[in-house]
């Protein structure tokens, strides 16, 4: 198992689509540290401001939320795709013909690319988000106080989402396909049919992706997690949160594994 | 077979293997053995069932019916896949940005090889000075040499090449050649399948001929080739349209060539002169064509059988056709 899963860290490090993924992480929290700071601010004076309350502290440790969010999916997307796209599962399965080993190590490489990718987003937040938070007048340490209630929570939830795009890769065989499925279908079809539920029937589709994964990261999501979700939304609890976006990862995986995953390779 | 060496290699054994895709019998019970220290060559068109069959062997395809094993067992419940069996299926199974070296290395951590394997391997094809180029940039052949890499880096006994001559140049098929003579001599089992016929019969030792999904025939070289020793006359004349008519009326099967020339199936020339002489039909030529791979390969593989190939009228078999094909496990499985 431990060489299996050799083999994929190898793959994954060698594709630079990983690469470019991965990098866009630091970025992409960046801009949620901008939005953060302009959010604590915006009133005559002051366009940028430090930020103060709970809510505001913990959105700015857990900035790269956002970028996760997108991200991880697509790590895990491309995990499995990329074998199906440039024809190497026929190598793989060949050096590694228990199938189910296979899907296990890129289980665990993806979500130790979804780890990294957290804490790529936590050196983004250090290196841009501190100091300015500072510059504005904050102070560093009641931010860092919420280390312990912030962290777990991003980094369960990049491994989460890590896994939901694996899974989709491994049902959807086709790259593009599984990235707009996962992506799309969390960003931008999940906001409809949230507010559509909301308006029409007075339900809160709190159990899809997006929504489930704001409940298991907290403060840090719901702010910046996606539209659709307005005031009087309930989200679940984390812990539900967690359970439902474990399901969204493992019901496709599953699904995968027992159609096209075992498929011939022809 | 190489003489004294050393027994390194594994049986392949093939027990009533059957392919079926819908209505479609891509592979249909195919039974043969596999012998180490031999080059077998796995022979016949396009679409006859080899790739399928090396696939279940490596258990890419699962088979509708039978077994293929690899020293008595199959090739997901050997212990070490890749210290048992290299292969080589097809020269596009690579990702374009990644470097010979990575690919190699990454098959040798899948396999739990050291690293360092992965640097002998590409000295041993010839790709050394190439290890740190993206495959994407890589020539057919290379890409070849590349998954002839990737098979070795498990120092397996057995070696399957599927088609492993698609895209080489002269010399690379040359090179190939020599070193699958090379890893036999080592005691190693190889199985190739080719359509390269004239190629094949300067590397094998042994041939499996399939068509259809069916085994047609399975024996060492010299002894499939003995089959048709003697079996194909041509026969030059003017009177070509009487000599078919006389052919007809013999129940021997033949094929116009031209207005002149008639190629007799399934007969010795002390059968056909008699024949001939009885009939006083006026010759210019009578040869007995030397029988080599090809020719066995067209007339087994042509949809129909030894002695039937472009039959006359009523597609009875000629006098004595048969008896002529070697021992059991030589001649056409028919």
């Amino acid at each position: 198992m431990i060489d299996a899963i050799r083999a994929e860290l190898i793959k994954m490090r060698s594709m630079p689509g990983v690469w470019v993924t991965f990098a866009l992480g630091f970025p992409l929290a960046v801009l949620i540290v901008l939005a953060v700071l302009a959010n604590a601010g915006g009133f005559p004076g002051h366009t940028f401001y430090y930020v103060e309350s709970l809510k505001q502290r913990r959105e700015l440790l857990g900035a790269g939320y956002f970028a996760c969010e997108v991200l991880a999916p697509i790590l895990g997307v491309l995990c499995v795709t990329g074998e199906y796209r440039h024809k190497t599962m026929t190598t793989t399965f060949v050096l590694r013909p228990i199938r189910s080993q296979v899907l296990l190590a890129k289980v665990a490489v993806t979500a130790l690319w979804s780890v990294l990718l957290a804490l790529l987003t936590l050196v983004a937040v250090a290196a841009v988000g501190l100091p300015w938070n500072a510059a504005l007048g904050g102070v560093t340490s009641q931010v860092t106080d919420q280390i312990g209630a912030v962290v777990p929570g991003l980094l369960v939830s990049a491994i989460l989402l890590g896994l939901f795009g694996l899974g989709f890769g491994t049902l959807v065989k086709n790259q593009i396909a599984a990235i707009l499925l996962t992506i799309g279908g969390t960003l931008i079809l999940e906001s409809i049919l949230i507010a559509l539920a909301h308006a029409i029937f007075h339900y809160d589709l709190n159990w899809l992706p997006n929504a489930a994964g704001a409940a298991l990261a907290g403060d840090i999501a719901r702010g910046f997690g996606g539209g659709g979700r307005g005031a009087g939304f309930h989200l679940l609890t984390w812990w539900q949160g967690g359970l439902v976006m474990l399901a969204w990862g493992l019901i496709p995986l599953t699904i995968g594994f027992f159609t096209t995953f075992r498929r011939d390779v022809t | 077979m190489t003489a004294g060496a050393p027994s390194r290699g594994l049986p392949i054994e093939f027990s009533g293997l059957s392919k079926h895709f819908g209505t479609v019998r891509a592979v249909d019970d195919l039974s043969f053995t596999v012998q180490p220290g031999r080059v077998t060559g796995f022979l016949g068109p396009n679409g006859s069932g080899k790739t399928t069959t090396l696939r279940m062997l490596l258990g890419l395809v699962h088979p509708s019916a039978g077994t293929a094993t690899i020293g008595g067992q199959a090739y997901q419940e050997l212990p070490n896949p890749t210290s048992t069996v290299g292969a080589v299926l097809e020269a596009t199974s690579f990702h374009p940005a990644r470097r010979a070296r990575t690919h190699v290395r990454m098959a040798a951590a899948a396999g739990g090889h050291d690293p360092k394997r992965a640097d002998e391997v590409l000295e041993l094809v010839g790709l050394s000075a190439d290890a740190k180029r993206k495959v994407g940039g890589f020539s057919m052949g290379m890409r070849q040499r590349l998954e002839l890499a990737t098979a070795l880096v498990g120092d397996p006994d057995v070696l399957i090449l599927d088609e492993p001559s698609n895209g080489l140049d002269p010399q690379g098929i040359a090179w190939l050649r020599d070193f699958m003579r090379y890893l036999a001599g080592e005691g190693r089992t190889v199985l190739v399948s080719s359509h390269l016929l004239a190629e094949m019969a300067q590397t094998i030792d042994d041939a499996v001929i399939v068509s259809f999904g069916q085994l047609k025939a399975h024996g060492t070289l010299e002894q499939i080739t003995a089959g048709m020793t003697s079996m194909v006359m041509r026969a030059r004349t003017p009177e070509a349209d009487r000599l078919t008519g006389v052919l007809d009326g013999a129940h021997i099967s033949y094929r116009r060539l031209s207005n002149e020339e008639v190629a007799m199936d399934g007969v010795t020339p002390e059968q056909v002169g008699p024949l001939l002489a009885t009939n006083q039909i006026v010759l210019y030529e009578l040869t007995q064509e030397g029988a080599d791979l090809e020719r066995v390969f067209l007339s087994l593989t042509s949809g129909l059988g030894f002695g039937e190939v472009g039959h006359g009228n009523d597609g009875s078999p000629p006098p004595d056709a048969g008896g002529t094909g070697g021992t059991s496990e030589a001649a056409p499985a028919q």
